[in-house]
C-alpha cells in the first residue's frame, strides 16, 4: 500500500485537499508556509500592520471556507496568494467592494519557487527591479502597490498616457525575463 | 504563441485591474475567445506575483496565527460539508480483477516463453493464447476506460485520501499500479512512479496523469526483470518525466 508521507512534506495541493475535509492542522501548515507573503504584500500596499493583519485573516479564511477557490491546475499557490492579496488590499485602500472573482485569477509562475531557492529568487527579482529605468519601475510600483490607473499615473507624472502603458508592460516583461520566461 | 498586438498593453493594465468600462469589457470579450491571450494574461499575472515577491520578508505577528486558528475553530464543523465521494474508487471486485490481471499476465509471459520453443509442435495452443491475450487486453481496457465507474469505500465519514496500490511480480518485472484521489497537477507537471530497489538508484516505473476524478493506472511499464523492490514512491516531475527523481516523493510505499 502506498500512503502519503508526513504532512509537513505535503504539497500545497495536498494540503488544500485535506483542508477541503476540514483538516485544521493542514490549514496551519499552509498558513506557516505562506503567511509571510500575504502579510508582506498587504503591509506594502496598506502601510499599516493592523490593516495588513485584517487582510491576512480575510485571505486565509476565504481559503479555509472555500479551498476549491484555488485550482492547483491553474498556477502556483504563492503566486496566486500574492496577486489576490494585492487586489484585496487595493480594494481595501480604495474602500471599494472586491472587484475581481478570485477563482478566475490564474497566475503562471515559473520556476515554482520554494524552499532554499526562495531567498535567491527574491534577490534576483529585487536585482531586476533595481536595474530598471527609474520611471519604468516607478510606473510599475505605482500601478501595483498603490493601485493607480494608467490615467492617474499620467496625470501625476505629467507624461503621455501611451508612455505610461508602454512602461508598465515593459516592466512586466523585464520581470518575466528574470527567470528566462 | 501570438498575442494580439492591439491588446498587448491593455492585457497588462487588465491584469493590474486598471481598466474600466468599455476598455475592460473589450478585453474580457477578447479573452473569452482567445486562448493565446488568456495564456499571456496568466503569464502577466505571474510577473505581478514576482513583483509582489520582491517585498516579502515581513512576518505577521504570532497573534495573527492565533486569530486565524480561533476563527477556524468557531466555524461550523466541516464534517457536514463532506459529501460522500461523488465518484468513487476501486471496488473489491476491481481489486480482485487487477490481481487476476497480474496473474494472467505472469502466466502468459511464462507460456509465451515456452511456446516459442514449442510453437511448431503445439500450433493449436496459439489459438487459446490469443484468446487469453484478448481477455487480458479487454481487462486492461476495462481498468483504464475513461467511462469506467469507480467507487471508493471508506469507513464512516473519513474523506478519501490520495492513495495508490502497486502490485509487483519480481521474476518477470510485471507491475500494475492503481491510484485514486490524486490531486490534479498543472499541465507542465506529471506524476512519476519509481521502483525503489533494495540497492541502487530508483528505477522509473511509469508516468501518469490522473483523470478529473483523481484516478490513474500504470499497467506493465517497461522495467527490468528480477529487481527486488524495497518499495515504490511517487514524485512530481516535469511533463516529459525524469530519469531520476528531481523532487521529494509525495507518496511512498509501506509494506503490507
Amino acid at each position: 500500500m502506498v500512503r502519503a508521507v508526513s504532512k509537513a512534506n505535503w504539497s500545497d495541493a495536498e494540503l488544500l485537499w485535506a483542508i477541503r475535509s476540514g483538516d485544521e492542522p493542514a490549514m496551519e501548515h499552509l498558513y506557516d508556509r505562506h503567511s509571510s507573503i500575504v502579510y508582506s504584500v498587504a503591509l506594502r500596499v496598506l502601510g499599516d500592520t493592523g490593516s495588513a493583519e485584517d487582510i491576512v485573516q480575510e485571505v486565509f479564511m476565504q481559503l479555509w471556507r472555500n479551498p476549491k477557490v484555488f485550482d492547483a491546475t491553474r498556477g502556483s499557490l504563492p503566486g496566486w496568494l500574492a496577486v489576490i492579496t494585492r487586489n484585496r488590499a487595493i480594494d481595501s485602500l480604495r474602500k471599494r467592494r472586491p472587484e475581481t472573482d478570485i477563482s478566475s485569477v490564474i497566475v503562471s509562475v515559473e520556476p515554482d519557487l520554494s524552499g532554499a531557492e526562495w531567498g535567491h529568487a527574491v534577490e534576483k527579482i529585487r536585482g531586476a527591479l533595481g536595474s530598471m529605468p527609474p520611471q519604468q519601475r516607478s510606473a510599475l510600483e505605482m500601478s501595483f502597490f498603490q493601485g493607480l490607473t494608467h490615467n492617474e499615473i499620467a496625470q501625476k507624472t505629467g507624461e503621455p498616457l501611451g508612455t505610461i502603458k508602454t512602461r508598465i508592460r515593459a516592466g512586466l516583461m523585464a520581470l518575466r525575463k528574470v527567470f528566462g520566461q | 504563441m501570438s498575442v494580439h498586438e492591439q491588446f498587448a498593453d491593455d492585457l497588462s493594465l487588465y491584469a493590474l485591474g486598471a481598466l474600466q468600462g468599455e476598455e475592460r469589457s473589450a478585453v474580457e470579450r477578447h479573452l473569452e475567445e482567445c486562448p493565446d491571450c488568456r495564456h499571456e494574461l496568466a503569464r502577466l499575472q505571474g510577473s505581478l506575483a514576482l513583483l509582489a515577491f520582491s517585498v516579502t520578508g515581513s512576518k505577521p505577528p504570532a497573534r495573527s496565527r492565533e486569530r486565524l486558528i480561533t476563527a477556524i475553530a468557531k466555524e461550523p464543523r466541516r464534517a457536514h460539508l463532506i459529501r460522500p465521494p461523488r465518484r468513487a474508487w476501486w471496488t473489491v471486485v476491481e481489486w480482485v480483477a487487477a490481481v487476476a490481471f497480474v496473474a494472467v499476465i505472469s502466466l502468459l509471459l511464462t507460456q509465451n516463453s515456452n511456446m516459442r520453443r514449442r510453437v511448431a509442435e503445439f500450433q493449436s495452443n496459439s489459438m487459446k493464447q490469443q484468446q487469453e491475450l484478448l481477455q487480458a487486453k479487454q481487462l486492461i481496457e476495462s481498468l483504464t476506460a475513461p467511462d469506467a465507474v469507480h467507487f471508493t469505500l471508506v469507513a464512516g465519514k473519513v474523506p478519501p485520501q490520495p492513495q495508490g496500490k502497486a502490485i509487483y511480480v519480481r521474476k518477470n518485472g510485471t507491475l500494475v499500479f492503481l491510484a485514486s484521489n490524486m490531486p490534479v497537477l498543472p499541465a507542465e507537471k506529471i506524476y512519476e512512479l519509481w521502483l525503489i530497489p533494495t540497492s541502487g538508484a530508483p528505477i522509473p516505473a511509469g508516468l501518469f496523469r490522473p483523470d478529473a476524478h483523481g484516478t490513474a493506472a500504470v499497467v506493465k511499464p517497461a522495467i527490468p526483470t528480477g529487481v527486488e523492490a524495497k518499495t515504490f514512491a511517487i514524485t512530481v516531475e516535469p511533463s516529459s518525466g525524469s530519469s531520476a527523481p528531481t523532487t521529494t516523493p509525495i507518496m511512498v510505499g509501506v509494506g503490507e
